[in-house]
């Protein structure tokens, strides 16, 4: 990068927000432990682990690695690919659905 | 690390500034520095390694009828005679978090040429992982006592095993090269190569803070990995 | 002309005798570009032959050092196919090929030509050399990494080919490397075998990671001045888009191929379910064949493009130039690469439609299938509008491109057939599928391969490579490759099934046994005709015709370089200022039937030029 462009980034954000992820972060993933500590079960765990998770994923993903200060391009270059990666998930969850009812149905009710 | 200006054109924010980024010539991603964007796209394809591990992990998991170890029980640790579940992994992931902090300091302050601040984080950042790559080895270890192989574990699905091993081997793996690689640069920050603008060993580039950035963002998404690894493997 | 075109659109077409003049229709800042964003790239200059030739740093040796071991893998490859076509063709002719040899043959073949080969060539070898000279970059933007790309690369084909001298030779599991038989004993290569190649295939990704994120940084981010996105030859298009694929879907064949690894050497069982030897249960148990499957083809679809979208750049700017007309529908061109590169990873289980998946899948990849049809389509008819009415020089670059379209088609056709599950369940695993995959990505990218080598040999080597024996070179790979892929379709009618080593008594020997020796011939004659451009290539390096400067009169920026052929930081002092896209070619009031992208608006003022 051009000489233009190293002073330009001298200035940057006040620690203020960084400390206030940080304290964030500790919270999210102990309320995510909480989650295991109270042995929620069923539907209620899954939404509350993902919940936490993508939380401190996306706060790590904004502001620790600065992508929400960053230019839609590279945002949108970036998550864009998510999409085949969701897709492959939604299939493998068929899938795997359907591997466990071939083995259920073949290993002890057809056998 | 504020808007970026670029001689000749005016930047617009949003959608319609992606549209004219886009569409602009020489770069792209305005302001960008070459090495932090190809960390950035390094990234995104070791986000399809991780994914693909813990989509064959989902799919290993689901499909066997065999009972599967319940995870908090297995990674419980004994703390003064009454077993915690998770104890361990907690620990763990509050020292990465908390090494996820020291570097954002550390990358905020290398772009402020504040030397010695930035240097310290560094370091404190780089005992931060080794000391999860310490923990992980205990865990590991702990396992490994209990008769957990990747081929074979008394709890249940060998799967079980398998999984753990190699996914949490593979983080393991991001960890350390991380780690070497902050130690590096904690001496190279400490020796002021990046403000004499030393040129790289290897590459013979000069030195730049941005360097700095750039080991954050792996260094960051070390951690991201292990948010995600926690909620499948610790608390699924 | 004026009046064809949109008038905001048009700089300026009115013609010289109603304005008086070249220059009347100059405005103060027609030709003004944006001053440089990016600091002038500091490079690393060699000084020994270690550093100049060896471990050099330059994308232009590098392009040539990568062509020339894809093409030493590739040649070995040929080689492994002669030996399969002479055994199925006049079987036990070659005594040392029995049937373990034949299925290590197969195996070898088929992933040294469809990733230590194709993808090498494309990426490495066209896309090192021809992006930085493209885009008007002085070299990659991390010329270290990419030294290290090609040594990574060069350490994953000597692994690869050591397999061969491994005690119980290279795996031969099939190139889709499908467990449980990959790594059960039985299958020929299971021990040491499978396991370089798992190696092999590991180094290769990370090797290709260094390299792809170089391409996709310098095409993002080092291009220059006025060199917009819409304004890049299809080619860097094509490649770009192929790295884009290459960089999300190596990372699942990266995936499998460790996890193969483990199940071999740890004794895992993330894909061996449990097994019955011999009436004795493997210590395996529990996994998932049907996983490796999904990642294999989640790599494996995405190949097929990594492949085939540079063959449609390459081939896009090859017609362009040798029908000395613009591209017909550049933009269309380059959201069908997008959008094909995008579909790519949405389709791959139409390769499992008989594996046992979900059945449900069958519906959900057969539609997308059929969607990704409609790009490609458009890109085929677009290469055809170009043609037409244009100035063609029947060279021997257009007739490889004429024969690329030919095979194109017809292996895209049969690609329809195959995507459609109902068709494909009885046609899968027969020699049609044989002859679709090798008609759409063995002969076809491989047209383009040769179509670039006679189209960029005057740049890389500053001579014209022979036309005569060009021309005899074409001609019977042509001829000869349609003699053997033709019939296979019809083979694959009759139900051959693929991968048998011998036919032996079977009903449908008695049609297909002629057939085959027909195959066999023609596959030694297509064979032996790639050494006419071997010894093309050494002959015209010492006699060849010198070609000079921007000798097929193309306006992309890789021929306006000050030296022909280019040197380390390409450029000399300055840097390519560009204007205009590469497709300037016959425009109505210009004085040459082409204007090179440099040149400034003020310059053809007086044309009918559109404004890109």
């Amino acid at each position: 990068m051009s000489d233009t462009d190293k002073k330009e980034q001298t200035s940057t954000h006040k620690i203020g927000i960084y400390l206030w992820i940080w304290g964030l972060l500790f919270v999210l993933s102990f309320f995510s432990y909480m989650v295991d500590w109270y042995q929620f079960q069923g539907m209620l765990r899954w939404s509350l682990i993902l919940f936490f998770m993508f939380l401190k994923a996306g706060l790590i993903m904004a502001f620790f690695m600065h992508l929400f200060w960053e230019r839609y391009a590279l945002v949108n270059v970036l998550l864009w690919p998510m999409t085949a990666i969701a897709c492959f998930i939604f299939l493998m969850v068929a899938e795997f659905k359907y591997t466990l009812f071939t083995r259920l149905f073949y290993f002890f009710v057809g056998g | 690390m504020s808007e970026p200006k670029i001689e000749g054109i005016e930047l617009k924010p949003g959608f319609k500034g992606m549209a004219e980024d886009t569409g602009s010539d020489q770069t792209m991603f305005k302001g960008v520095h070459w090495g932090k964007a190809m960390m950035w796209i390094f990234l995104l394809s070791d986000t399809f390694i991780f994914s693909c591990f813990l989509i064959a992990y989902m799919k290993g998991r689901g499909s066997t009828p065999v009972e599967w170890p319940n995870p908090s029980e297995v990674f419980a640790l004994d703390a003064f005679g009454v077993p915690v579940p998770l104890l361990l992994i907690a620990i763990m992931t509050f020292v990465l978090i908390t090494s996820s902090g020291t570097m954002a300091l550390a990358v905020k302050y290398g772009y402020e040429k504040n030397r010695k601040m930035c240097g310290w984080l560094v370091l404190a950042t780089a005992i931060g992982g080794l000391t999860f790559v310490g923990m992980q080895a205990f865990e590991w270890s702990k396992l490994i006592h209990e008769g957990v192989r990747p081929w074979e574990n008394p709890f249940g699905a060998p799967q079980f095993g398998s999984f753990f091993f190699m996914i949490t081997g593979f983080h393991g793996t991001h960890v350390s090269i991380g780690v070497i690689f902050l130690f590096i640069y904690a001496y190279k920050v400490f020796a002021g190569h990046y403000d004499q603008q030393k040129r790289g060993w290897f590459t013979s580039m000069k030195g730049d803070y941005v360097e700095i950035e750039i080991l954050g963002l792996y260094w960051h998404f070390v951690d991201l990995v292990w948010v995600f690894i926690f909620a499948f493997f610790y608390l699924w | 002309m004026s009046e064809d075109y949109n008038d905001n659109k048009t700089i300026h077409a009115q013609s010289s005798e109603t304005m008086g003049g070249g220059s009347a229709g100059v405005t103060p800042d027609m030709d003004y570009v944006r001053p440089a964003e990016i600091a002038d790239q500091d490079l690393y200059h060699g000084h020994s032959f270690i550093t100049k030739w060896i471990f050099c740093q330059d994308a232009k040796v590098i392009g040539v050092q990568y062509f020339l071991l894809a093409t030493f893998t590739g040649v070995v490859g040929l080689i492994l196919s002669w030996l399969m076509r002479l055994q199925l063709g006049f079987p036990g002719a070659a005594g040392f090929v029995t049937a373990e040899h034949y299925y290590q043959f197969v195996t070898m073949h088929g992933m040294i030509m469809v990733v230590y080969f194709l993808t090498a060539l494309f990426l490495g070898g066209f896309g090192n050399y021809l992006i930085p000279l493209m885009v008007g970059a002085r070299d990659m933007v991390f010329p270290y990494l990419n030294m290290v790309s090609f040594w990574s690369f060069f350490v994953a084909v000597a692994v690869l080919m050591a397999s061969f001298f491994v005690p119980g030779g290279p795996t031969g599991a099939g190139w889709t490397l499908y467990p449980p038989q990959t790594i059960l004993e039985g299958t020929p290569g299971s021990g040491a075998g499978i396991l370089l190649m798992c190696l092999s295939l590991i180094l290769f990704v990370a090797g290709f990671t260094m390299g792809g994120l170089n391409y996709l940084i310098t095409v993002l981010q080092a291009r220059t001045r006025g060199m917009t996105l819409m304004r890049m030859p299809l080619t860097v298009w094509g490649i770009f888009t192929a790295t884009v694929l290459a960089m999300l879907a190596f990372p699942a064949l990266l995936v499998g191929a460790l996890m193969m690894s483990l199940d071999k050497v740890l004794g895992t069982s993330f894909f061996m379910p449990t097994i019955l030897k011999a009436g004795e249960v493997l210590e395996y148990g529990g996994g998932s064949p049907i996983l490796f499957q999904h990642l294999f083809w989640f790599f494996g679809h995405p190949e097929v493009y990594i492949v085939a979208l540079p063959a449609f750049g390459i081939i896009s700017d090859l017609i362009s130039v040798h029908a000395r007309k613009n591209i017909f529908g550049y933009r269309m061109m380059v959201w069908a690469i997008v959008g094909i590169g995008a579909l790519s990873f949405f389709v791959w289980a139409h390769h499992m439609y008989v594996s046992g998946m979900n059945p449900w899948f069958g519906f959900f990849f057969a539609t997308t299938t059929l969607i990704i049809a409609v790009p490609t389509a458009m890109k085929v008819y677009n290469w055809i509008l170009t043609l037409w009415r244009g100035n063609i020089r029947m060279n021997t670059v257009m007739l490889w491109c004429l024969g690329f379209i030919v095979t194109f088609v017809n292996g895209g056709i049969t690609g329809i057939f195959l995507g459609n599950v109902s068709v494909d369940v009885p046609l899968s695993d027969t020699y049609f599928v044989v002859a679709h995959f090798h008609m759409v990505m063995g002969i076809a990218p491989l047209m383009v391969i040769m179509g670039a080598i006679y189209h960029w040999f005057p740049l890389v080597a500053g001579r014209f490579l022979s036309e005569k024996l060009g021309k005899w070179h074409f001609w019977l790979t042509f001829l000869g490759a349609y003699s053997i892929y033709f019939p296979m379709h019809y083979l694959g009618f009759i139900g051959v099934p693929r991968r048998y080593y011998e036919m032996y008594d079977s009903p449908y020997v008695t049609s297909a046994v002629g057939m085959n020796e027909f195959i066999s011939l023609a596959a030694f004659l297509v064979g032996a005709a790639q050494f006419i451009l071997i010894y093309n290539i050494i002959k015209t390096l010492k006699t060849g015709k010198p070609a000079g400067k921007n000798p097929w009169k193309a306006n992309s920026l890789e021929w306006l370089t000050p030296t022909v052929p280019p040197e380390h930081g390409n450029w000399g002092d300055r840097l390519p200022v560009v204007h205009r896209w590469p497709y300037d070619f016959s425009v109505p009031g210009a004085k040459d039937d082409y204007i090179t992208q440099t040149t400034p608006p003020s310059e053809v003022s007086n044309t009918g030029v559109e404004k890109t």
